[in-house]
């Protein structure tokens, strides 16, 4: 009997236990690359879209330097980026948002149901950037769009922009700051509503309080066929298609300008959000979100210079990891990291209260003036 | 020398391995489904249907997803009827690139299509002057659920024609029939369930896609765009109407799917003892 098995034709056999090996190996590649960094320390970092680039390469540089540390990375817009704390429940051990003034209501004034304590309690700001004019190399209006000439350009409407959405993301709402504050500056009394009437089936409008220009942002904003304005969830998101040649020009940070190589028309400094000593400039322009339905957020804010923050969260899963991170962001090496890629920085980086810091930061924020 | 061991009244080991895989995957499946539609209380879908974009998103990806539909009845039945009668050298690797979409992730299907029909692509600036644009249109919704969604199609009609015997067109054609006639008369009339069925996998799977979409089009916002952007800016409960609706949506298109395929199949397994 056992020689008679022996011989009979093995092929139908050896396929199916090839087939098994296959599998076996894909399984074991699966496991070993799944397995890879587990029983690594972790610290997940949560940020603005804007800063893809730089911290791509952060956290390659901490890894080298801590060995058996493992990054993950995780960008959205920023009002996003502070809501997957506080709202999805995902715990993440440093965060970065674009926009300072996001972080006091969205973390502060909020606890956390665990632990009944608020979300945060200090921030560092660390950063700055400008607001530009990115241009697609491969538009036919590329020559057309100059320092004296976008705004017209936009308004006229034959002109194909891009906007990060104004609800989720801070380099949206900055757009709008950027367009009202144009007025002003080019005396164009109607700028913003030229730019964006008709674009959207609930119209974005502006209300003049006490001088100060309201810009008000509907709860569904959609762009209306055959508008002349692509809105995206984040401004990051604009670059691939500036790149495609389906956007003829976007409103992008100078930093993600430059990471990408885009050409861009450098706006005035009244207008641009990238200068400190013109804050009270900027905070002529005020965007107000209206969320009635799902009042998760209320905000408003406030034109102000461009200022990047970052916070650990009072529920970070490993505060000690995620406050060397901050001092090596903060740091020379992290300092140089950023530089490199085009990301302007605050020196020294500021804490808000510096009381509430920890120690490491602090230090680190000393160190870097 | 084979040995046959009765089993009688025990259950071999095999089927309870069998049927015990088979609980866990029939649990896995079951639960989310089956958590969404015990929440889709009529409360939450008269909510739904109560918020404007909702409904305007509804409608929006019903009808695009339909007019997919057609477009690939149009161009990927006669195909399908090709490749289920006629060999043709490079007739393997037609099957095969028809397939490609099902294992394309759906953001690369989009950034894929943008480079074509985008506005400096080869097709995008051939097709412009027709005034037929791709990004943020209803258009480029149609154009990435075509995409995804066409070989559901090619495949379920070629798989019916394949079941219907060819002898009976020959038989109708030697009785005077065109090719068109024994077409018509003959073999759509046998397959048409398959066929039907395939049109319905494509139109759900339509209605259902979002990674090659969100790319072309973000707005108008079909209904799993929109999903994402209330979760993602709004959070989990003002996720939860639209969600609800596109699964109820959904899970209409597969109970009809069903319907149509079930009287074809024939019970082909045995009791399991």
């Amino acid at each position: 009997m056992t020689r008679s098995r022996q011989r009979r034709p093995r092929r139908p056999r050896g396929g199916a236990a090839r087939a098994a090996l296959a599998l076996a190996a894909l399984l074991f590649l699966a496991v070993a690359l799944g397995g890879c960094g587990s029983g690594a320390r972790q610290v997940r970092l949560m940020y603005a879209g804007s800063l893809i680039v730089p911290f791509e390469r952060l956290a390659t540089a901490f890894e080298e330097q801590n060995p058996g540390v493992d990054v993950v990375t995780e960008s959205h817009g920023s009002i996003q980026v502070l809501r997957h704390v506080t709202e999805l429940n995902d715990r993440v051990d440093v965060v970065v948002s674009a926009d300072e003034q996001l972080i006091p209501p969205l973390m502060y004034e909020r606890d956390d149901p665990a632990t009944g304590r608020p979300w945060a309690s200090w921030y560092c700001s660390f950063a700055t950037n400008r607001v530009v004019l990115a241009v697609s190399p491969r538009s036919p209006l590329a020559d057309e769009l100059t320092p004296h000439t976008w705004y017209r350009r936009l308004a006229a409407g034959d002109v194909r922009f891009g906007l990060a959405d104004p609800r989720f993301d801070a380099a949206g709402y900055r757009a709008l700051m950027v367009l009202q504050l144009a007025e002003r500056e080019y005396d164009e009394p109607l700028l913003l509503e030229d730019t964006l009437v008709g674009r959207f089936t609930t119209p974005i409008t502006v209300e003049h309080e006490k001088g100060v220009d309201v810009i008000e942002v509907p709860e569904i904003l959609e762009t209306s066929a055959g508008s002349n304005i692509v809105l995206r969830g984040a401004s990051i998101q604009l670059v691939a298609l500036l790149e495609s040649g389906d956007l003829d020009c976007a409103f992008e940070y100078e930093s993600v300008a430059r990471q990408h190589g885009l050409k861009y028309v450098r706006l005035p400094a009244s207008v641009d959000l990238g200068h400190e000593r013109l804050r009270d400039r900027y905070a002529s322009v005020r965007v107000k979100l209206d969320f009635r339905r799902f009042a998760s957020v209320r905000p408003e804010f406030t034109g102000d210079v461009i200022r990047y923050a970052l916070t650990i969260p009072a529920n970070a899963p490993d505060a000690e990891l995620a406050r060397r991170f901050v001092a090596f962001l903060l740091g020379p090496e992290g300092r140089r990291i950023l530089a490199a890629d085009h990301q302007p920085l605050l020196r020294p980086p500021e804490p808000d209260d510096p009381a509430a810091v920890p120690e490491e930061v602090r230090r680190a924020c000393a160190g870097a003036g | 020398m084979r040995r046959r061991r009765m089993s009688g009244r025990r259950i071999s080991p095999f089927w309870a391995l069998c049927v015990a895989a088979g609980i866990l995957v029939v649990v896995f499946v079951a639960m989310p489904a089956a958590s969404m539609l015990a929440g889709a209380g009529a409360g939450l879908l008269g909510e739904a249907l109560r918020q404007d974009d909702v409904r305007r998103s509804l409608v929006l990806t019903v009808s695009a997803a339909l007019i997919t539909t057609v477009i690939g009845f149009v161009a990927g039945v006669p195909l399908a009827y090709l490749l289920a009668r006629k060999e043709f050298p490079g007739k393997r690797a037609v099957e095969g690139l028809i397939d490609v979409p099902i294992v394309f992730p759906h953001t690369a299907a989009g950034i894929a299509l943008l480079t074509v029909y985008g506005r400096q692509g080869i097709a995008g600036r051939l097709l412009a002057p027709l005034g037929l644009e791709f990004t943020e249109t209803v258009a480029g919704i149609v154009l990435a659920m075509l995409f995804v969604s066409l070989p559901f199609l090619v495949d379920g009609s070629r798989e019916a024609f394949a079941l219907v015997d060819e002898r009976y067109e020959h038989v109708a054609r030697t009785l005077g029939s065109s090719r068109f006639g024994a077409f018509a008369r003959v073999t759509f009339p046998q397959a048409w369930r398959g066929v039907l069925a395939g049109a319905l996998l494509m139109w759900g799977r339509g209605i259902s896609e979002f990674g090659a979409v969100v790319i072309l089009a973000y707005n108008p916002k079909v209904i799993s765009v929109l999903t994402f952007e209330r979760f993602e800016g709004f959070g989990l409960r003002a996720a939860q109407p639209p969600a609800v609706l596109i699964v109820l949506v959904a899970f209409l298109v597969f109970v009809l799917v069903r319907a149509l395929s079930a009287p074809r199949r024939r019970r082909s397994g045995t009791e399991p003892p």
